[in-house]
């Protein structure tokens, strides 16, 4: 007979003592991570005592200047920081649900570009105009990663990618014609709430970045292995199926996509707060390919993959760009040819790690642990 | 046991110039086992398309449950307790054989639209899953990569993927299909176990003549579009004009019969 069972996702009724077995369990799996948490929060205190700068910057009369190994490292971590939220963001869409888009710089620019806007022209003060700032982002970046959203049930792959290189065009076109935010030459940005003024109290900065840094990180860590992340997986694999499962695809990518957009935005804002200004640059298709490399090296569809990716990129960039190697007779300028040397790194580490950095690392061990 | 499930009326299917499927009816009764045959080309994947949503048809209509579903989205078609399987192989290639099952568990359930809990934490979706899986005899793989099953296996997975949210009709599109014939008697048992275990409606497409004649309660011959005749496998057996039109060919498809992996 109907053998049929109820189909039920009762959620299990956890004691007190599981739930510490299971927070001790999770301390063991995820200790890297802690690790990396603490030694991020005490960066600025580690380099300002292995230099002998002070992490606060060098004081000159009543205020403090950003001289120093320390206030240098936090920029560039900083910088790390927001350009790791894009490329993890931009992963969600991409690596794990699918999506392919050139259009992810538009909503990185509009983070910057909105903010800056408001700040200056919004007549506020400056930390009610951040507040205001970061609610306009995050509405603005969500409705427009909604429309967005809702093409991609007209237009798939290549079609969609396009539609929304197109789309991000026009967002770069207009704010290189926008007279307001001066054009080509890009928005100051100077009316920053003292405490977040990278010029004063670049610290703060530091730890925001970091704060927004690890959010993004678990938000999208536990978005992906949900249900509905379970989801965005299946469609990345194979999207007619899922529909014949029963899911409403439609949905699950507007949500990725969405979600995608919203902390670009916020990657945008951090950015234009560390620069203090906002250029058209920052909504330019580079960025956009930029985050596809990274990802592409770190890892498509990883949890790591784009920190790796971005960290290794931008770290590169920094120390790389500038420097002018002698090996006996011959000197080499890096900077004078540094897009070949980037895309000769970015050869060499697609041929060597055919998944990305992170990605190849899991299929090896996952090979070991099989074989064993 | 003469309720109607599934009604197809006048379905019609055009392809530009080309009528893949003309003005078909059909009638699946209730816990029957139906299968579809006919020649290569003759429109019966096309006219599971229609029945599970994927294409539109041109005109006729498609009654499940009594209920007009002719324009329902593929996706709701689920919910109502239609499931299908395909001729290719149709899955989730990099994740695992539970993962696949899984999400066919959770497609069904109201639980869906969670994105802060992980996955793991519904334990009754894979205790569904796992159940299944257990069905159709792949509870050894669970863990494997659904790409590192061989055929048999992802024809099976297919089959417990199909099952897990417990459809009432289940649209098999040449289950056996590119299967070693050493492997066909096995699908073939855990089709009936499941059926019988389950009392499930079965509509099934197949090109094996054998697997067909054996477990089919009623069988409808298709040609060129056309639903040629219907009746009991002996009564198919013995028509002229299906023996003439269909077998025939068939026999001479042997070869080609061959170089699906199916038995001649
Ligand atoms: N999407 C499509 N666009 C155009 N023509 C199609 C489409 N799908 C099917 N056809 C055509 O419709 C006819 C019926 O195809 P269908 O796949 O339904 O046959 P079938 O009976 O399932 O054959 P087989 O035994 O080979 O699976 C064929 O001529 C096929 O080329
Ligand atoms: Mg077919």
């Amino acid at each position: 007979m109907a053998q049929t069972r109820p189909i039920s996702a009762n959620a299990p009724a956890r004691s007190a003592n599981a739930q510490n077995v299971s927070f001790v369990a999770s301390l063991r799996e995820n200790w890297l991570y802690w690790l990396i948490l603490i030694v991020l929060v005490l960066f600025p205190f580690i380099i300002g005592w292995l230099s002998g700068d002070s992490p606060f910057g060098t004081p000159r009369g009543d205020r403090m200047v950003m001289r120093g190994e320390s206030v240098y490292a936090q920029s560039v971590l900083i910088n790390i920081f927001a350009l790791s939220v894009l490329v993890m963001s931009y992963n969600l869409m991409f690596g794990f649900t699918g999506v392919i888009s050139f259009g992810h710089a538009l909503f990185f620019g509009l983070g910057g570009y909105l903010m800056g806007i408001i700040l200056e022209f919004g007549g506020m003060d400056p930390n009610i105009g951040l507040i205001v700032a970061l609610v306009v982002v995050l509405v603005v970046t969500g409705i427009l990663g909604f429309i967005v959203g809702i093409v991609s049930l007209r237009l798939r792959g290549i079609y969609f990618a396009i539609f929304t290189l197109a789309i991000a065009e026009m967002g770069w076109l207009f704010f290189r014609g926008l007279s307001i935010t001066n054009g080509e030459d890009g928005l100051n940005v100077a009316s920053l709430p003292e405490w977040l003024d990278p010029a004063r109290n670049r610290i703060m900065v530091y730890y925001v970045g970091l704060a927004l840094f690890v959010l993004t990180f678990v938000l999208i860590r536990r978005l992906v292995n949900s249900p509905v992340g379970s989801v965005f997986q299946a469609i990345r694999e194979n999207e007619e199926r899922a529909q014949v499962l029963g899911y409403n695809t439609l949905h699950y990518k507007l949500f990725s996509i969405t979600v995608a957009g919203m902390l670009a935005g916020l990657a945008g804002m951090l950015l234009a707060i560390m620069n203090k200004e906002a250029r058209p640059e920052i909504l330019n298709v580079s960025v956009t390919v930029d985050a596809l490399l990274m990802t592409i090296i770190g890892g498509v569809g990883t949890f790591t993959g784009p920190v790796i990716g971005a960290s290794g990129l931008h770290l590169l960039d920094t120390f790389l760009r500038e420097a002018v190697v002698t090996i006996g007779p011959i000197t080499i300028d890096i900077g004078e040819r540094w897009t070949l040397i980037l895309g000769f790194i970015f050869v060499l580490v697609v041929l060597i790690f055919p998944y990305g950095m992170v990605g190849t690392w899991q299929r090896l061990r996952m090979r070991f642990k099989r074989s064993k | 046991m003469s309720d109607v499930i599934l009604q197809a009326k006048n379905l019609r299917k055009e392809f530009g110039g080309l009528v893949a499927v003309s003005d078909v009816s059909l009638d699946i009764q209730q816990g029957s086992l139906h299968s579809i045959i006919g020649p290569n080309g003759a429109g019966k994947t096309t006219f599971f398309n229609l029945i599970s949503g994927k294409y539109r048809p041109t005109s006729g209509q498609v009654i499940f449950q009594g209920h007009d579903i002719t324009h329902m989205p593929l996706h709701q078609r689920i919910h109502k307790g239609m499931g299908r399987s395909f001729q290719i192989t149709n899955i989730f290639p990099n994740l695992t054989v539970l993962e696949n099952v899984r999400l066919a568990v959770q497609a069904i359930s109201d639980k869906t639209f969670n994105f802060w809990r992980s996955a793991a934490y519904f334990d009754g979706f894979i205790e569904r899953a796992t159940y299944v899986l257990s069905l159709v005899g792949l509870e050894k793989e669970i863990n494997l990569p659904a790409n590192l099953l061989p055929h048999g296996g992802k024809r099976k997975l297919e089959l417990a993927m199909l099952l897990a949210p417990d459809p009432a009709i289940l649209l098999l599109d040449e289950p056996t299909a590119g299967m070693a014939s050493e492997q066909v008697p096995e699908l073939i048992d855990t089709i009936n176990a499941v059926r019988q275990q389950e009392n499930k409606t079965i509509v099934m497409i197949e090109h094996n003549m054998n697997v067909v004649m054996g477990i089919s309660d009623r069988i409808s011959v298709m040609n060129m579009g056309e639903m040629l005749a219907e009746g009991s496998p002996s009564e198919i057996a013995g028509n002229s004009v299906v023996q003439e039109v269909y077998l025939g060919q068939l026999y001479d498809d042997v070869d080609e019969m061959a170089a699906r992996g199916g038995p001649a």
